[in-house]
């Protein structure tokens, strides 16, 4: 459905998208995360064909931006970052206006106008100017507009900023629905969302693609930096290098409980080897006092962290 | 075509949903009463002609304040990223806009029509004359709204919009003047053929030149082209 093929974008010296290539098929949500700056903002315009690739193509069901531009925009529905909203309307004016521009017939408008205002909860508001509602109706006006006309393809840039947590709640339901049939490709900064709603997640940092994969891939491909967590009560030291004497344990961090004498709290960095937690579980029980073990899956968070750390560390090693 | 009577009609929604269109309407009516009273009660001449010049140069000013927030202001309120991603083209958005500011000026030059009720009852103008002014009048009126239109493009400011559309339709309205300081033919030909003021003087005199009717219509292009060129270069 929605396809990229070594997408840059250049602006004067500057590239700010490199070379990013992926795929959203019908059926499928794809979180695209990535820090402010990442290209995230960009890549959905091109995407929806409000700038042009310097390099590279972008086709929506087949159709290409730069040449099919209007055929395939007809297949968009596209919320950006600062839903597009013109204050002086009101809501089921400006609704009518964005049917009307997408090609919608005259004796499908209303019936579509319904379907919007029903799925985004709008209909207190329909009829109120849009300058007076609040940031979290304008969010849904803005996602009602993208709803409108059948698009094939949905592009999200932060569709759940500024909802109240009951709103997010809906809003993640409609796209859920949504992308049950389509493609859709959402934009976000809140990574519990990704795992929440998406198939697969796509991070992108200083403009190239560093992963694209679903939540358990990456989780698995970044197992290697799990942790164990342990509480034990021990001397510092000792214990320190005892751990590290383990196979397969490369980091220790061990802190002071305040208020439990003699006791600490201890992270290990451990590879992704089966069996860790026994032999570190072995190594120190016999000598020492163990309360608590756990081996800790890494977060989207992390594995977010460590791509987007990446990164940086590539970005500074360029420079 | 339905993109473009959409464009067009959320144009003229937006006029009337703010208080530019009374606005601007009320100035332009309240100064078209003052000269057609001083001229024509003043004076005791019963035509538009003096009317329909100081109308002209009334244009200039009002012209600014009707453009000025045509692209500006879907800049400002980030809602260009909207019309440039509908399935629209970019001379559909350029003309759906250039007829919802027209009909504006179209509105305003009927409005001005209420002076011609006391000329008629109290006098014996001549009625080809009025109508070929005010043929000349809208011509004028477009040609100098897509020049404003072209500038409120540039920029997502409106005020600077506005302060950019006035010198520039200024130099075209007195550019004629400048004819009497050169002495090469060529260039008080063309300074001739570039002022508004000359061809907008012909069609007050009673005469519908198609070559001032020509004039307005290319100029008004000239600016739209220049605006859709813009547009899909900004892409």
């Amino acid at each position: 459905m929605i396809v990229l093929e070594s997408v840059s974008k250049r602006y004067g010296a500057k590239t700010v998208v490199h070379d990013v290539s992926f795929d959203v098929a019908q059926g499928e949500i794809v979180g695209f995360l990535g820090p402010n700056g990442a290209g995230k903002t960009t890549t959905m315009r091109m995407i929806a064909g409000y700038i042009t690739p310097t390099s590279g193509r972008v086709t929506i069901s087949g159709l290409d931006m730069a040449t099919e531009n209007e055929a395939a925009a007809r297949r968009i529905g596209y919320l950006p970052e600062h839903p597009p909203l013109y204050d002086v309307l009101d809501v089921s004016t400006y609704l009518r206006f964005v049917a009307k521009a997408k090609g919608v017939p005259a004796r499908e408008i209303a019936s579509n106008l319904e379907r919007v205002t029903t799925a985004c909860h709008l209909e207190a508001v329909s009829r109120s100017e849009i300058f007076k509602l609040s940031k979290g109706y304008r969010q849904r006006v803005g996602l009602a507009q993208a709803l409108l006309g059948k698009p094939e393809v949905l592009l999200l840039d932060e569709p759940t900023a500024g909802l109240d947590p009951g709103q997010i709640h809906e809003t993640r339901e409609v796209i859920r629905a949504f992308g049950q049939t389509h493609a859709v490709l959402l934009s976000t900064h809140i990574l519990h969302e990704v795992t929440l709603i998406c198939r697969r997640v796509a991070i992108i940092d200083g403009g190239r693609l560093l992963a694209i994969d679903s939540p358990n891939g990456l989780q698995k491909a970044s197992e290697q930096t799990n942790n164990v967590t342990l509480e034990i009560t021990a001397p510092a030291d000792p214990l320190r290098a005892e751990l590290l004497s383990i196979e397969g344990v490369y980091g220790v961090t061990v802190r002071p409980i305040p208020g439990r004498p003699s006791m600490q709290m201890v992270d290990c960095q451990v590879d992704a080897r089966d069996g860790i937690e026994a032999r570190i579980a072995r190594a120190v029980s016999g000598r020492w006092e163990l309360h608590r073990l756990e081996r800790q899956r890494p977060t989207l968070e992390n594995i977010f962290l460590r791509y987007v750390g990446q990164g940086v560390r590539g970005k500074e090693a360029a420079q | 075509m339905r993109g473009l009577l959409a464009v067009y009609q959320k144009e003229v929604i937006s006029y009337f949903r703010s208080p530019i269109a009374y606005f601007v309407v009320s100035v332009f009516l309240l100064g078209t009463g003052y000269f057609f009273l001083y001229n024509v009660f003043m004076t005791g001449i019963g035509t538009m002609n003096e009317t329909l010049q100081n109308m002209g140069v009334l244009l200039l000013i009002v012209v600014p304040v009707i453009t000025m927030r045509l692209f500006s202001a879907e800049y400002s309120g980030r809602t260009m990223e909207l019309l440039m991603t509908l399935p629209l083209k970019p001379w559909q958005i350029v003309l759906g806009k250039y007829l919802g500011a027209t009909t504006i000026l179209l509105l305003m030059t009927l409005a001005t029509c209420i002076d011609l009720i006391p000329l008629y009852l109290y006098g014996n103008p001549e009625t080809k004359t009025i109508l070929s002014g005010y043929i000349g009048f809208v011509l004028l009126g477009m040609a100098c709204l897509a020049i404003g239109q072209f500038f409120s493009a540039l920029t997502q400011n409106q005020i600077v919009a506005a302060l950019i559309t006035v010198p520039v339709l200024l130099v075209f309205w007195f550019i004629g003047h400048l004819q009497s300081f050169q002495a090469s033919y060529e260039l008080r030909g063309l300074f001739g053929y570039l002022s508004f003021s000359q061809h907008f003087a012909d069609f007050i005199r009673g005469l519908v030149r198609s070559e001032a009717v020509m004039f307005f219509l290319i100029v008004s292009a000239i600016a739209l082209t220049l605006n859709t060129s813009y547009l899909q270069w900004r892409r």
